[in-house]
């Protein structure tokens, strides 16, 4: 043990003195983040997207729901979503928990006289249906009258709680879901702007003058109010609805903290195939042959190597994590990164002792070991977001320690419990101990 | 008991290939110098390596202090020190941390490694460098600490491989007198050298080996007496690329036993080089070849090495 120990030590002193070797580890990773960062901030994704599946539960008895679920069946935005009317929440939110789709936008019950409550009002007390309101409407003098009691009542139900629109995203389709979720704000901004309108062709309606000429001090007082208030409405804007954007973890995407993990994974493959490599050059310089003729096994001295590289590569990502956590970054929960990065280098550095196990050269691991870094990131997503890759890509993607990295990563950004990304580890172990066993068919062939 | 015992050593790098040694079998007795003496390639390497346990052998075996090498590697780790031919060293650690690593790796710790680490340094005038990476040493530097590595821990068997190729004639005589050194102090030396003057200089005995082979075995006298009381006549032409011809036209002469040429060089082994000599400068003219110096070498390991392959030892 105090041998295997001594050895990973060793390892460990000779990458930190070798200033290239930092910059490819800590320094390039770092930029890069900053780059990425800086060029995207913490927006969505531009990449092209269609098809997006998400579910539309309407308990809207009124017309305003309906406006809204329409503007997902529009041909402005008919080829980027898939909608599916549903009508179980709970089976909604489990279909959007599994994955299924990117999310759900569930419109309450109230929604319609909460949005717009004079509409009801107009109906059940003047009589009046404000949805066929226009501006040739002429209304008699007790409609008018009606009409600003109507107005009245309307405006302590408008000072009321916002309404709210829910949008149950998954935090697994998080590009898919930000797009959904601007269609559900800019859903909202059109009944916006539809409600002022209709709320000033009211008020114009209620100062309009009586056909019998007998218009009174309290109905000249309600219009007065009523124009004020259809008056403001029209400038600010203001509707009295929230956007209330959920998921199953309650975080968002960050550009930020997705590249500064991506990056991290990306430069962790460079580094530990490079330290695989460190094998090879010590077999060509004849310190390994000298290792081997001391009294220390084999398996020690292979062992006590990738255990320097693994205990290099968990500085790296923890040092990364730090640096790029300073700057913004979220990673997830301490703990639970923590313990990703005790999976993800170790799967990591299988591919390292893969190519040390099996390369001819140093020159030859190296070039393997960039190959394989650069394709494995590209399918992974290294350099573009994971989840706008097709799905395709996203399941090849884990024959290799990047993509799983990624995915659990990302996950632990998207505030997923350590309970869920569970199985992930469980896979990333699985494919550590396939490289690890793919390594050592190799290692023996070497040393005997 | 021998403390080496090696018996039929063969080793074959591929199935088809030909044998790197061939069917070696010598003792090497505590507290003895021995010598393997060969040319580049002729199988001292390989022949260390399986000593070592660092090969396998393809057939026949090695016992170190009793230990098979094969049965018991560990057991023969642990009384073996090896300074092999390259300089086995990480360069961006300094000289103390290369020693503390390797004597760890040795099995060494605490106060015992600590003393045997001032005692090296000092021993291999490194000690006010004990702190700087060894990147910075000279080739020679190098080469002292490589040695200093392989005595940590004082072992029973050292061996060293080439351990003065490549390196400054002042670096060569200091490891040389270091040698002797260990060697009179009672350490059993294996060494390996490509060069005569080592092997005579250092050798209680020498293993003659070429083509994988020993060839011959024994102490210098022996070695030299097994040839005959014959000399060495060495000459050099002025005109280049007429050895060959000479050295052929020579070995007709029934007074020179072989001839051989070599690097402008003719070496001819004969039993009497002051009656050769008339008849071989005439040889030579006769060829149209004039001779510009003539060296007469008394018997020696190149004597016997040519006497044995036809060869000369650096060829």
């Amino acid at each position: 043990m105090r041998k295997l120990w001594v050895l990973s030590l060793k390892e460990i002193l000779l990458t930190v003195r070798d200033v290239g070797v930092l910059v490819m580890m800590l320094a390039t990773p770092l930029a890069i983040t900053l780059v990425m960062a800086a060029a995207f901030g913490t927006g969505g994704d531009d990449a092209p997207l269609e098809s997006i599946p998400v579910l539309l539960l309407n308990q809207d008895v009124g017309v305003m729901g309906k406006t809204l679920v329409d503007i997902f069946y529009s041909d402005a935005v008919g080829d980027l979503v898939t909608p599916e009317l549903v009508t179980d929440e709970a089976a909604a939110r489990a279909r959007v928990d599994e994955d299924d789709v990117a999310a759900l936008v569930i419109i309450p019950a109230d929604f319609s006289a909460r949005v717009f409550p004079m509409g009801a009002l107009a109906q059940q007390i003047a009589g009046v249906d404000v949805t066929k309101v226009t501006s040739d409407t002429v209304l008699t003098p007790e409609q008018q009258i009606k009409m600003g009691m109507a107005f009245l009542q309307s405006q302590n139900l408008e000072n009321a709680d916002p309404v709210v629109v829910e949008v149950y995203a998954s935090p697994d389709w998080r590009i898919s879901s930000a797009v959904v979720k601007s269609i559900v704000s800019q859903g909202l901004e059109i009944l916006n702007i539809q409600i002022a309108g209709t709320n000033a062709i009211i008020a114009r309606l209620a100062e309009a003058p009586t056909q019998s000429e007998a218009s009174s001090d309290n109905f000249a007082q309600m219009a007065g109010a009523f124009q004020m208030q259809a008056g403001g409405n029209a400038q600010t804007a203001d509707l009295p609805i929230n956007l209330h954007i959920t998921s199953s973890t309650g975080r968002r995407f960050s550009w930020l903290g997705y590249y500064a993990s991506a990056m991290a994974v990306t430069f962790l493959m460079f580094a530990v195939t490079s330290g695989g490599r460190t094998l090879l050059l010590e077999r060509r310089l004849g310190t390994l042959p000298r290792l081997l003729i001391t009294p220390t096994p084999a398996l020690t001295i292979l062992l006590g190597k990738m255990g320097g590289v693994i205990l290099s590569g968990v500085l790296q990502l923890c040092v990364l994590w730090g640096a790029t956590s300073v700057i913004g970054a979220y990673w997830g929960a301490p703990l639970s990164v923590l313990l990703a990065i005790l999976v993800i280098v170790p799967c990591a550095s299988g591919v390292g002792a893969i190519i040390s196990a099996w390369a001819k050269s140093p020159g030859q691991a190296s070039a393997i070991g960039a190959a394989v870094t650069l394709i494995g990131s590209a399918l992974g997503g290294g350099f573009v977001v994971r989840w706008s890759l097709p799905l395709w890509v996203q399941y090849a993607s884990l024959v290799t320690p990047v993509g799983w990295s990624i995915e659990i990563l990302g996950r632990l950004q998207a505030g997923q419990s350590l309970v869920r990304v569970l199985p992930w580890l469980g896979g990333a172990l699985a494919l550590t101990a396939v490289f690890y066993g793919i390594a050592l068919v190799g290692f023996r062939r070497q040393f005997e | 008991m021998p403390l080496v015992e090696v018996r039929n050593l063969v080793k074959r790098y591929t199935p088809d290939g030909p044998n790197a040694v061939d069917d070696v079998s010598f003792d090497i007795h505590a507290g003895e110098m021995f010598s393997l003496l060969g040319p580049n390639g002729a199988g001292k390497t390989t022949a260390i390596s399986m000593i070592s346990t660092l090969l396998s052998p393809t057939s026949g075996a090695v016992t170190v202090d009793g230990h098979n090498t094969q049965k018991s590697p560990m057991d023969v780790r642990r009384v073996i020190g090896v300074v092999p031919q390259e300089l086995a060293l990480y360069d961006d650690m300094t000289a103390r941390e290369n020693l503390q690593f390797w004597g760890e790796m040795r099995g060494m710790g605490g106060a015992e490694l600590k003393r045997e680490i001032v005692e090296k340094l000092a021993l291999t005038d490194l000690t006010d460098r004990a702190k700087d990476r060894v990147g910075t040493f000279s080739g020679g530097m190098k080469r002292r600490l490589n040695l200093a590595v392989g005595l940590l821990g004082n072992p029973k068997l050292m061996m060293l491989d080439e351990p003065t190729v490549a390196i400054d004639p002042q670096s060569r005589r200091y490891i040389l007198d270091w040698v002797k050194k260990m060697s009179q102090g009672g350490v059993t030396v294996l060494y390996t050298t490509h060069y005569m003057e080592e092997a005579q200089e250092l050798s209680d005995r020498i293993g003659i080996i070429d083509h994988g082979k020993l060839i011959a075995l024994g102490t210098l006298d022996e070695l030299t007496q097994s040839v005959g009381q014959h000399e060495t006549l060495v000459l050099t032409l002025t005109q280049e690329g007429g050895g060959a011809d000479l050295a052929a036209a020579l070995e007709t002469h029934t007074d020179i036993l072989q001839a051989g040429a070599d690097n402008g060089e003719v070496v001819l082994n004969v039993t009497s080089a002051e009656a050769s000599l008339a008849s071989v400068i005439a040889t030579a003219s006769g060829l149209g070849l004039s001779v510009r110096t003539i060296e007469i070498r008394e018997p020696n390991l190149e004597t016997v090495f040519l006497h044995l392959t036809g060869r000369a030892l650096r060829d």
